[in-house]
């Protein structure tokens, strides 16, 4: 049974694009050799840092979604801690979620349906259908802050 | 916008939650102003994934003190806050969120 994990990278500012890709190639290298696909890669390029990780103040992310093992991830947990220019990384498992969202949406369209044959109308919402309701409202202030927090 | 202030009873805070002038309070028992129904907002927008990676819609749970804005406040539910509160914690770790402010 394969897992899907999301590994995000924050590689030192200092390092070159070569660098970065170098890493890239690297991480691919692992998941080839334990057995593993990477599924995507989205290079976010150079964020400012919420603060300070050794005093570095920027730093390029990388994400990549992975589908493998956890003893791969384990692998490559191990090979990002030990190699210094990556500033911080997290690998998070997000196939267990991913299936709870879409059962949510599935569950949630089935139900809209439901009730919408049962008075008598088609089962989608046609365009232009429907009042302009509450929540098309611009001067929407339900989510604004009282003073207190501020 | 301080209708907010003083939700239910909860004693305490003397003063500062009473109504408008003009308005008679019973023998000290506050009158609940107007208040508009808080609604938790990922399931008003049909929200079902809280992700750490979208810091733009975390950004109004941490304000100021970089914190997580408490349930009460913000009227998110319990099953959202908590995945709220996993992002949120995830972001930190990435420092795509503070964890404070100075």
């Amino acid at each position: 049974m394969s897992r899907k994990y999301e590994l995000v990278y924050v590689v030192s500012p200092e390092a070159t694009d070569e660098q970065v890709a170098d890493l890239h190639t690297q991480v691919g290298a692992i998941v080839q050799r334990i057995g593993g696909q990477i599924e995507k890669t989205d290079n976010w390029g150079r964020r400012k840092l919420a603060y300070e990780i050794g005093r570095h103040k920027e730093g390029t992310y990388v994400l990549e979604v992975i589908d493998g093992g956890g003893e791969l991830m384990k692998e490559i947990d191990r090979r990002l801690k030990v190699t210094d220019l990556v500033i911080r990384h997290l690998i998070v498992r997000v196939d267990e979620d991913q299936g709870v969202v879409e059962r949510t949406r599935a569950r949630r369209t089935e139900t809209t349906r439901r009730r919408r044959t049962a008075r008598g109308l088609p089962p989608d919402r046609q365009p232009g259908e429907g009042q302009r309701g509450e929540l098309d409202d611009d001067r929407d202030d339900r989510f604004d802050l009282g003073e207190e927090v501020r | 916008m301080n209708g907010r202030r003083g939700f239910g009873g909860g004693g305490g805070g003397s003063g500062r939650g009473k109504p408008a002038a003009g308005q008679q309070a019973k023998d000290g028992q506050r009158r609940p102003m107007f208040r508009r129904r808080k609604v938790c907002k990922f399931c008003a927008d049909k929200i079902d994934d809280i992700n750490y990676k979208d810091v733009r819609m975390l950004m109004p749970f941490v304000p100021e003190r970089a914190k997580v804005l408490p349930r009460r406040i913000s009227g998110t539910c319990a099953m959202h806050q908590r995945k709220l509160r996993t992002a949120i914690m995830r972001a930190r770790a990435l420092a795509l969120i503070p964890y404070t402010s100075e």
